[in-house]
């Protein structure tokens, strides 16, 4: 496949571009809000049955109810949650655009990146009303919590990544789809949300512990809970492997910028 | 007439881009792990100049569309080359609606579509006014247009595609939008914006409408260049073969 690179009429436009994102996002999420009776109330509605089956799964019928496990679990499954959510719906953002990418150009990174705006916003309410909920429990703010943004933009760079390169390959193998949902499934169990990952043998422990999702999630824990900063080196760790995701994506996204629209429809 | 010829004239030598034998195929899943080509353009040369109205004529299924969305720079040819000797300019294929929410207003709609076309939101809200006005929505432009009609769609997709200005427009079919008066009012405002100095690329089956607004005709066949030059010398080439084939047929 050739490539025009005399062709590229409208690069460096970064502020176009963000200003393009938020307003698909806005537009995206009230769309979805004047859908059905509820609207905006399933932002909160949603994520909270999501919890709810895990509660019933694991704190009534596993018989593991005292209040510590609940908060635990919680913050395990809000935080993956984001991923999950943001993952599954950005992977197809190219392929669901495939209409509107014939009639303008546009750069694909704003597909992916839509899908991650959206996700990210219904993220932001929960984590807030999950950290007011906090204050009823047996769980005391510190000056620790500060840091709690260094963590969601380290994941959120996490995602941004990940949702990006997966988003940028799907429309060459669609069949990827299936493989997708069964591994994100299985991360769901690798991610040490149901169970805690330093309770386990070290040897074990050690290789859990490089899925970046795991790393994350007891990270947030340790702050909420423990009342411990995170592990500066795994922070660092994380932010380097997004960048260099972040890389390959965006360089795959660029060098097929054209050739997208000719192959999904 | 007179005023086209000046046109023709004064741009001589203003090549804002050149297609240099582009092919382009579609590749087309056939089973299991098996693709197939399809060549929508084998061998289709010419240039562009600035201010001048190119019109495109061919008949269904040559390319035309696809050529559309490789000027428009949407795809990339996959052989010859697409040479743009003015960087910076913008081309906006007016495609009506383009990425229109149907649950959000028209107002939105119109932001929305307009940035998606490469305006900044600052441009767009400045032009809000003009392009509500033009689209004729009689009060309809803060409903959400899934109450609209097609033809109200259409014509606030429209709207908004005109009002952005861009440097060079392209075509494809589009003046037959709407009711007969709407039709009217932007076949008359589009006719108006080719006589200015805008560049302009019309694809149409429409024969008298190329013959009163182009400048130059290039003729597709089967996804070649199969001529171009004079509108007049092309356009009856053109009916001629069209003419031609017919007896043909029957």
């Amino acid at each position: 496949m050739r490539f025009n690179d005399t062709y590229c009429l409208r690069q460096g436009k970064w502020r176009n571009l963000t200003d393009l994102v938020i307003q698909k996002a806005i537009a995206g999420l009230r769309a979805e809000a004047s859908r059905g009776y509820l609207g905006v109330l399933w932002w909160i509605i949603e994520p909270v049955m999501y919890m709810s089956v895990f509660y019933v799964a694991f704190a009534h019928l596993l018989n593991r109810g005292d209040e510590n496990f609940v908060i635990f679990l919680l913050t395990g499954l809000i935080v993956w949650k984001w991923f999950h959510a943001t993952l599954n719906t950005g992977a197809n953002s190219l392929m669901a655009n495939a209409g509107l990418m014939n009639q303008v150009y546009i750069p694909k990174i704003v597909f992916p990146l839509t899908n991650i705006a959206v996700n990210t916003f219904k993220f932001m309410i929960i984590f807030v009303l999950f950290l007011f909920f906090l204050q009823f429990t047996a769980v005391r703010v510190t000056w620790v919590w500060t840091l709690l943004p260094v963590l969601v933009l380290t994941q959120l760079l996490l995602i941004v990544a990940v949702t990006t390169l997966i988003g940028s390959i799907m429309p060459f193998f669609p069949d990827l789809r299936v493989i997708l949902d069964n591994v994100l499934m299985m991360f769901l169990f690798l991610s040490g949300i149901f169970y805690d990952i330093d309770k386990l043998p070290t040897n074990v422990q050690g290789y859990l512990m490089l899925n970046p999702m795991a790393a994350l999630i007891v990270m947030y824990r340790k702050i909420l809970l423990e009342g411990l900063p995170p592990d500066w080196m795994q922070v660092f760790g994380i932010l380097s492997l997004s960048v260099a995701i972040m890389i390959l994506a965006v360089w795959i996204l660029r060098r097929f910028d054209r050739i997208y629209p000719k192959i999904v429809f | 007439m007179q005023n086209m010829r000046e046109n023709l004239t004064a741009t001589k030598d203003t090549k804002i881009l050149s297609l240099d034998h582009v092919g382009l195929y579609y590749s087309r899943r056939q089973g299991f792990l098996k693709r197939s080509r399809f060549w929508a353009l084998q061998d289709v040369s010419f240039d562009l100049h600035s201010g001048e109205t190119l019109g495109v004529i061919g008949k269904n299924g040559v390319g035309k569309s696809t050529l559309l969305r490789v000027l428009a720079g949407i795809i990339a040819p996959n052989t010859g080359k697409v040479e743009v000797h003015r960087p910076g300019l913008r081309f906006s294929l007016i495609s009506l609606g383009a990425g229109f929410v149907p649950f959000l207003s028209g107002r939105e709609n119109a932001t929305l579509s307009g940035m998606m076309l490469g305006a900044t939101k600052k441009e767009i809200l400045s032009r809000m006014d003009d392009i509500v006005a033009f689209a004729e929505l009689n009060g309809f432009f803060d409903e959400p247009v899934n109450t609209y009609s097609t033809g109200m769609r259409a014509r606030l997709g429209f709207s908004v595609a005109y009002h952005l200005d861009p440097d060079v427009i392209l075509l494809d079919e589009v003046l037959g939008v709407g009711d007969e008066a709407f039709r009217y009012k932007s076949t008359a405002a589009m006719k108006e914006r080719i006589k200015s100095e805008k560049t302009v690329v019309l694809v149409s089956h429409n024969v008298p409408l190329l013959r009163e607004i182009c400048d130059r005709v290039v003729w597709i066949e089967d996804g070649k260049t199969a001529a171009q030059g004079k509108v007049s010398e092309i356009l009856d080439a053109y009916l001629k073969g069209i003419v031609h084939g017919a007896k043909q047929a029957t």
